[in-house]
């Protein structure tokens, strides 16, 4: 008895140790997936974001092993750019010294000759097969024919069925349930996959339990799969329909930052590999049924150290990646190693704040040539007020707040100058109109209405179509004006005032005014010797039939305009009490200072002032100016923009590219972040003198105004983190656009008004279009690694590193490179482990 | 004999010219502009042939062949206006492609296909005679085909190319007997003789007779990719939007025109009618309902155009030609715009986030509406001289207005009734009834002399296709009425997933395409 009592606690024990094992593999696997926005706030996301506990390097190889995907440009193109001389032997060198060890590999010479001879890189054997890569093996690769296509598109349609945001006018009628039991119950009916030869698939669905987790668990011990591999696997399967994968994480993390608990992601884990459950069981034929059982055998022997396969291309190019942007930061440390004489005292005519989008780097450039008398400042965009902006009419808005932050405030858009009264009018107005046009678009699509409507309106569209072609109609009223008259649309913005709306509490406290009045200045190091005027400029983009229009929008607000959020500043930063309350803090800002709200399009590159009219009268000169500088400012940005959109540079050319703007077929309206490589946390003189290109955030930072280096921590886990997002998406999608971007822009097809498809149907794709880093001769991004400069003592950057894993497994783990001017004049470079090296002479410093 | 006629000519002569100028990958900007040049020019001339058309009366050519075929062209006001209508959207959709594909490798032979494309369409509808006609039928379909496979390596587009290409054979294959049949019965395949021959042979028709007309309702039904041939179309998203905008609106089209332009023939048989009848109209309610629960915007664009060439079909089916011009001609230009604008729609959808009290209208409300509609379309039919009763083969598409109005003054009494919205959608109401009306009218008026009028229905099973299509349609009115109610029950959910796989017959469809002619790719660039 006590034998029998005894095995079978060790079974129970083994059981619950399995158990264990699947659970922390299954969060495991969930965590590899980085999130996707849904496209009406799209920002940008690091692709890599679940891999950055590995080194670059590490999850280069562990992608490669598990997901078969590449994350590093081909080899042929870094040969093409050492031909070309584009990286020089020197570059070659520090790259060896600097990257990860490659097996042969120490000297130039070895460098080159280990390039030639593996110029074609070979496959390695995946670490774990799924039940697809099984099947696609013994299909020759032909995932129709092996039945994996159809899988992942019927994944795909039922999630966007499930997910859809508002295009279907039937929605699935299970949305109310949880994603994997709303899935079992329609896979009751679903005669598809038995359509295309799935035998038993809806009894083989009938029979998983219930519970998602219980479902993976079940079929994982079906499958056979070894211990060890159960998160690779868990990923591998994931990663089959990594675009819905993604959306689900999206929503793990929106629920996370209100702190709800949020399964969708394990429960889309188990229906994807209850699919792949469905297929193996209707796979009785021994060609299957021995092919797998060898991949189960393999899966329990690879090695799975995430080592550098040096047989592989693999370690070169990590090499070769790195000698890249060595290449680049040597053409960038000659232009900062002279920054420009620092400002004098005098007060300036103008200051004007701008987001640190590499796009303001252009036009702060062409500001400040305009006038000896302007100073530009770069601060995240969103300018220190995470605010929820609620748009008139409605009472719940999205969030214009770096994705990493929660709103703590609620503004609400209203009517300027109007009562209460008047307000309601223009409200209920709005309402009234959207109602009746929701009446004639059920009018439109409803099944049987729709032939009368064609029939009635359709002739209508010629006119339409002529006049959109031309650009001179907007192929749809634009949704943030729709239903309002001019005059109301011209007067929107902002309320500050508290106010009650819908149950939760709107706008500004006066105390609550004054201390992120304060926080912004401060961190903006901006304390003293305020000009006549400051500007703090969001920006936007105008696109016109553009699905990732907000992608171009301003990713500190969270995948919106930055107009609010600058107008909210701007007003907070004028009024007298906050004024005050400022002074009293130790901020003396000038009584005759004003603040205005702007907007930069990226697209046009001109900028909008609002509320001019509130300028004091005194101010009626400088206004005058301003309009003629910022008007100045913008040809020049134009001009310069002009080549990179391959706009001829002649008398049109400002009409050309604002033509570009209202272009409904226009797939590169503008360039968005292209290009960007760099991120400078330095006093403006640092960076005054040099012509970046476009290519770099700024971000204004003087460590001697920071007691405590609390900015510093600030800019090192916030504009840092979300720079090095945006960086990685470029990168991502530039690299590997079929894996990490969302594909060709002329094939998409938006589904579930949230993301897009490529062509019919397939996987949700996430990241760019290739048109937006790739102009059809040449990739427009050089997809490179963020290279960090801030102006800062290295004590202090190392407590920074220290204190937070995020920052510390971005830097440690080479997913940006880090420099620093030292206090000595020195450029240091981060090497590991808080050593750093200064960059001219190879020394190591600790 | 005039040159005006041949003038025609001239308009696909320069696209084909532009389309088979050498190395236009070189130079594609250079190529997109002149293309779009030359197609603006060509629909400017069209414009002007048929002013002089309206004002002189039909243009026909003597036929350069034999046995009637060959080279020759018959402009009415049926082939000018659809030759505008096709050389509007051709350069509609070409000055789209000059920046759509910008920097695309064969951003220059993408142009040139989408020339060869329009001239071969127009050619069809200009076309004389049956053998020009069939010509250009197949090299539309071919040219469509190097558009489809644009992208050569997405398996998804050859699998739908492949798809297209079998369907279109057998399409090709009934187009040639039904020319075999009609150059039997009338020695020629000149339209000019054809349609004198017809116009004699009214009474009884013989088996041949009817014959060619279902082998033209055959052809006619494949090319407008209905039920339950339809599955390619959903699946030619795998190339650039502008071709979708173009197959949708410019050559989804053939097959409504084929039956249009030979409608004299056609009215010889009832059972072909009657084909078209029924098969368009369960096309179009099956495609209406369908695009309902797609969830793509491209993907409910296609099962609209379904529907809606299946609405087209059964209009034809009842004898209502004008109105299916009608139909033809709004549906095409409507179509082209929402392909072309399809990347708005979060825009659209942006605009519609806004909390608006809503929900399904109560069943009272919607049998105020029902009443409401009624009365304002009696009241509009009354203006404007033609009560419903009087013309029995339009009372199906009387009726099908009234539930379309019932709908949207329906949708408009929501849980909070509001005077403003009511009020606007009783005006919209008024309003779409009376230019239904109007448009109905004038479009019959203006082909009065081309297409046969309508004609009164005879024969019980003619009034059981009408009341057949008034039932169903209905059924599938209230049946959007009571959505709410419908998807809690077992079987409104079993039936919403049915309809959300398309019926699975586009899944038997790939099933057996990828069985009998799998789709072999390199492995090296497949998706």
């Amino acid at each position: 008895m006590s034998v029998q009592t005894l095995t079978r606690g060790d079974d129970v024990l083994a059981a619950v140790q399995t158990r264990l094992v699947l659970d922390e593999a299954v969060r495991g696997a969930c965590a590899r997936i980085a999130p996707l926005w849904p496209l009406k706030n799209f920002v940008a996301v690091n692709p890599f974001l679940g891999l950055t506990d590995k080194t670059f390097a590490g999850a280069s190889a562990w992608l490669q092993s598990v997901a078969r995907t590449d994350m590093l440009m081909p080899l042929d193109s870094f040969i093409e750019k050492v031909n070309a001389g584009l990286i020089s032997s020197d570059d070659l060198m520090v790259a060896i010294a600097t990257g990860p060890k490659v097996a042969g590999v120490d000297t130039v010479a070895s460098l080159r000759a280990a390039m030639s001879r593996c110029a074609h890189a070979r496959p390695t054997p995946a670490v774990v097969a799924t039940v697809a890569e099984v099947l696609d093996r013994l299909a020759d690769g032909d995932r129709y024919a092996s039945r994996t296509a159809f899988m992942v598109e019927e994944i795909s349609k039922w999630c966007a069925a499930y997910f859809d945001e508002g295009q279907a006018a039937w929605k699935a009628p299970w949305r109310g349930h949880k994603p994997y039991a709303a899935w079992q119950k329609a896979m009751r009916h679903d005669r598809n996959p038995e359509t295309m030869g799935v035998k038993g698939f809806r009894d083989t669905i009938a029979s998983l339990p219930n519970d998602p987790r219980d479902a993976i668990r079940l079929i994982v011990d079906a499958l056979g799969i070894p211990e060890r591999a159960y998160e690779d696997y868990l990923f591998r399967a994931l990663f089959d329909v990594q675009g819905w994968a993604a959306y689900a994480r999206y929503q793990v993390w929106d629920n996370g930052l209100h702190g709800r608990e949020d399964d969708t992601l394990v429960e889309l884990l188990a229906i994807r590999v209850a699919w792949g459950y469905a297929l193996f069981q209707e796979r009785t034929d021994p060609a299957f049924r021995i092919a797998w059982a060898a991949a189960m055998d393999d899966a329990a022997q690879i090695p799975n150290d995430g080592e550098l396969d040096t047989g592989d291309s693999l370690g070169l190019r990590v090499l070769l990646q790195q000698a890249c942007e060595i290449a680049y930061q040597r053409q960038l440390v000659a232009l900062l190693e002279c920054p420009a004489p620092a400002p004098g005292p005098l007060r300036p005519a103008l200051q004007a704040a701008f987001c640190i989008d590499v796009r303001s780097e252009v036009y702060r450039r062409a500001l400040e040539s305009v006038s000896d008398d302007i100073q530009t400042i770069g601060f995240a965009g969103f300018f220190g007020f995470p605010i929820e902006y609620v748009p008139i009419g409605n009472t719940r808005g999205g969030a214009q707040c770096p994705v990493l932050l929660k709103p703590n405030v609620v503004v609400c858009e209203a009517v300027a100058g109007a009562t209460a009264e008047q307000e309601a009018q223009i409200l209920s107005v709005r309402l009234l109109r959207r109602r009746a046009v929701k009446a004639w678009k059920a009018f439109k699509l409803s099944a049987v209405s729709s032939f009368t409507y064609v029939e009635t309106i359709g002739l209508s569209f010629v006119a339409k179509i002529a006049g959109d072609s031309l650009g001179w109609t907007r192929p749809v009223p634009d949704p943030n004006r729709d239903g309002l008259d001019e005059s109301a649309a011209q007067r929107l913005g902002p309320r500050l005032e508290p106010h009650i709306v819908d149950g939760r509490q709107t706008g500004f406290a006066p105390e609550t005014r004054i201390a992120m009045a304060e926080a912004v200045l401060r961190a903006m190091s901006m304390t003293e010797n305020f000009a006549r005027l400051v500007l703090l400029t969001g920006h936007g983009s105008t696109t016109v039939n553009n699905p990732h229009a907000s992608g171009l929008d301003c990713g500190a607000c969270g995948g919106h305009t930055g107009e609010a959020n600058a107008r909210v500043a701007a007003a907070i930063l004028n009024d007298p009490g906050v004024r005050l309350g400022l002074a009293a803090r130790g901020i003396q800002i000038p009584e005759d200072t004003w603040f205005l709200g702007c907007l930069h399009d990226t697209t046009t590159d001109e900028v909008r002032v609002f509320n001019s009219a509130s300028v004091p009268t005194s101010h009626a000169g400088e206004m005058k100016l301003l309009r003629i500088w910022l008007d100045r400012a913008s040809t020049l940005a134009r001009t310069e923009r002009a080549d990179l959109l391959g706009v001829a540079d002649t008398a049109e050319r400002d009409a050309a590219i604002i033509s570009r703007s209202r272009d409904w077929s226009q797939v590169r309206p503008e360039w968005g972040l292209a290009g960007n490589a760099a991120f400078i946390a330095a006093p403006r003189s640092r960076t005054a003198a040099a012509d970046l290109g476009g290519r770099a955030f700024l971000h204004n930072y003087d460590w001697r105004k920071d007691d405590g280096f609390g900015v510093l921590e600030l800019i090192m886990t916030a504009p840092m983190v979300v720079a090095s997002w945006i960086n990685l998406q470029y990168y991502g999608s530039s690299v590997n656009n079929r894996a990490f971007g969302s594909g060709n822009k002329t094939l998409h097809n938006v589904v579930g008004a949230l993301g897009v498809l490529e062509g019919n149907g397939g996987d949700l794709r996430a990241g760019l279009p290739w048109q937006s880093v790739h102009d059809g001769r040449k990739l427009v991004h050089e997809p490179l690694r963020l290279s960090v400069f801030i102006e800062a003592p290295l004590d202090a950057i190392n407590t920074v590193i220290a204190k937070h894993e995020s920052v510390r497994q971005l830097v440690e783990n080479k997913w940006l490179h880090l420099f620093a001017f030292g206090p000595d004049g020195k450029i240091y470079r981060y090497w590991s482990d808080k050593a750093w090296a200064s960059e001219t002479p190879t020394v190591r410093v600790a | 004999m005039s040159i005006v006629p041949w003038l025609a000519a001239l308009v696909p002569a320069c696209l084909v010219l532009v389309g088979l100028w050498p190395h236009a990958n070189a130079r594609p900007r250079v190529i997109a502009g002149v293309a779009f040049g030359v197609g603006l020019a060509g629909f400017l001339g069209v414009l002007a042939l048929a002013g002089a058309v309206a004002v002189g009366g039909r243009l026909v050519t003597p036929t350069v062949g034999f046995l009637g075929g060959g080279i020759g062209f018959y402009l009415d006001a049926l082939s000018v206006t659809m030759f505008a209508l096709v050389s509007f959207v051709g350069v509609a959709v070409l000055r789209y492609s000059r920046n759509y594909l910008d920097g695309d490798p064969n951003h220059g032979a993408f142009i040139q296909r989408l020339c060869l494309t329009i001239a071969a369409v127009q050619i069809l509808v200009i076309a004389g005679n049956l053998a020009l006609l069939i010509l250009a039928w197949i090299t539309t379909s071919i040219c469509l085909n190097r558009l489809l496979l644009f992208y050569t390596d997405r398996r998804a587009a050859v699998l739908a190319a492949r798809k297209k290409f079998v369907v279109s054979r057998l399409g090709d294959a009934c187009l040639i007997g039904a020319a075999y049949c009609l150059y039997q019965l009338f020695g020629s395949l000149e339209y000019a003789t054809l349609f004198v021959g017809a116009a004699q042979l009214q009474g009884p028709s013989d088996g041949f007779v009817t014959l060619a007309a279902l082998l033209i309702a055959a052809a006619a039904l494949l090319k407008s990719a209905q039920f339950p041939l339809h599955g390619w179309i959903l699946e030619v998203m795998e190339t650039p939007t502008p071709v979708s905008a173009l197959l949708h609106a410019g050559i989804i089209n053939a097959g409504g025109f084929l039956v249009l332009r030979l409608a004299d023939v056609m009215s010889l048989s009832a059972p072909a009618l009657s084909v078209l009848a029924i098969v368009g109209g369960a096309t179009a309610l099956f495609g209406s309902l369908v695009m309902l629960t797609q969830t793509s915007v491209k993907v409910s664009l296609a099962y609209s155009t379904i529907a809606q060439m299946g609405f087209m079909l059964l209009q034809c089916g009842l004898g209502a030609y004008a109105a299916a011009l009608l139909h033809i001609l709004a549906h095409s230009l409507y179509k082209a715009h929402a392909f072309l604008s399809s990347g708005s729609v979060i825009d659209v959808l942006r605009a519609s986030w806004s909390p608006s009290p809503s929900g399904s209208p109560h069943p009272a409300r919607f049998v105020f509406a029902l009443l409401l509609t009624l009365g304002a379309t009696f009241a509009v039919s009354w203006a404007f001289g033609a009560t419903l009763a009087e013309k029995p083969g339009v009372f199906v598409l009387g009726a099908v207005l009234m539930m379309g109005l019932t709908l949207l003054v329906a949708n408009a009494i929501d849980r909070r009734p509001n005077a403003y919205v009511v009020g606007r959608a009783l005006a919209s109401a008024l309003v779409v009834g009376a230019l239904y009306f109007t448009l109905q009218a004038g479009t019959e008026h203006l082909f009065a002399g081309v297409l046969p009028t309508t004609k009164p229905l005879a024969g019980a099973f003619d009034f059981g296709i009408v009341a057949a299509v008034i039932f169903a349609f209905a059924g599938v009115t209230w049946l959007q009425g009571q959505m709410g109610s419908v998807v809690a029950t077992p079987w409104g959910q079993a039936v919403y997933v049915h309809l959300s796989q398309g019926l699975y017959v586009n899944t038997l469809a790939n099933r057996l395409a990828l069985r009998f002619w799998p789709v072999r790719i390199s492995a090296a660039n497949a998706p």
